[in-house]
């Protein structure tokens, strides 16, 4: 009960964020999102995935939160009511199929005796690709900001 | 409950975002939809509740979404410091007539205005 639970309130949130205007608003179901995620995440014993969800949707939603109260431009008029209740008709639809295509797959082991930390020292060599990206989008977006500080200085 | 539908609802719900949405931000969010539905796939549909691999590929994920994240953020402020919007379709008109070089200007005043 507590899966479908979650299941309707996953779909109705991250259908809300992407249907509602104001930008700040949307960018609050997103978190809402992310938190009922991390959620499931520990419901199925994944407690390290879903604590790095949790912490990189947090950092994510308040560049998120900033850039959207910063960027966005208020709708200035309202939505009429047939369209609210037509985004909420299709909330309600887009939650029955989770809830009703119930087919529950059974367990098969394939790497069953594998450990986390295991697991992370099998991929290193992803990992280290990954560390390399990240820090090349660092050193992007420092010499972007010195490029416009030269630019904005001369 | 199908964990497999969920995903599929999510990346239609994205995907429906990415087609039918003109602000750039909210491009953004379905792109992190998209992004969250399929990584979920790793450890929902791992055969063992504790499966440690698909744990170990969503982190690594996360991280290559991290990324983009913050590169397309870059982008946006850039563009919206630029032009003055984030409309998909004004940008496109302004690139069609040719006025985008107007955007600095543009910027000043609306920052003028606001302050």
């Amino acid at each position: 009960m507590i899966l479908e639970m979650l299941a309707i309130g996953l779909v109705a949130s991250a259908f809300l964020a992407v249907y509602l205007e104001e930008a700040v608003y949307s960018v609050a179901s997103l978190g809402c999102t992310f938190t009922l995620i991390s959620i499931l995440y520990f419901l199925r014993d994944a407690a390290f995935v879903a604590v790095f969800q949790i912490s990189v949707g947090v950092g994510m939603l308040a560049v998120l939160f900033l850039s959207g109260d910063m960027l966005s431009e208020k709708p200035s008029e309202k939505k009429p009511l047939w369209k609210t209740l037509l985004a909420a008709l299709a909330t309600v639809t887009l939650s029955l199929p989770p809830i009703f295509f119930f087919t529950a797959t059974p367990p098969t082991a394939v790497f069953p005796d594998v450990l986390f930390a295991q697991a992370l020292w099998n991929l290193r060599s992803i990992d280290i690709v990954l560390q390399g990206l990240v820090m090349l989008t660092v050193s992007l977006g420092i010499a972007i900001v010195l490029h416009e500080k030269r630019e904005s200085v001369g | 409950m199908d964990y497999l539908v969920l995903s599929i609802t999510l990346l239609a719900i994205g995907i429906y975002g990415l087609l039918t949405k003109h602000n750039l931000l909210k491009v953004l969010i379905s792109v992190e939809l998209i992004a969250a539905a399929a990584s979920m796939n790793f450890v929902l549909l791992a055969p063992l509740p504790n499966e440690a691999l698909g744990e170990a590929f969503l982190i690594l994920a996360f991280s290559a979404d991290t990324c983009l994240t913050a590169v397309v953020l870059a982008l946006l402020v850039m563009i919206s410091r630029k032009y003055g919007t984030c409309d998909i379709r004004k940008l496109a008109e302004l690139e069609n007539t040719g006025a985008a070089d107007l955007g600095e200007d543009s910027f000043g005043e609306l920052s003028e205005g606001s302050s």
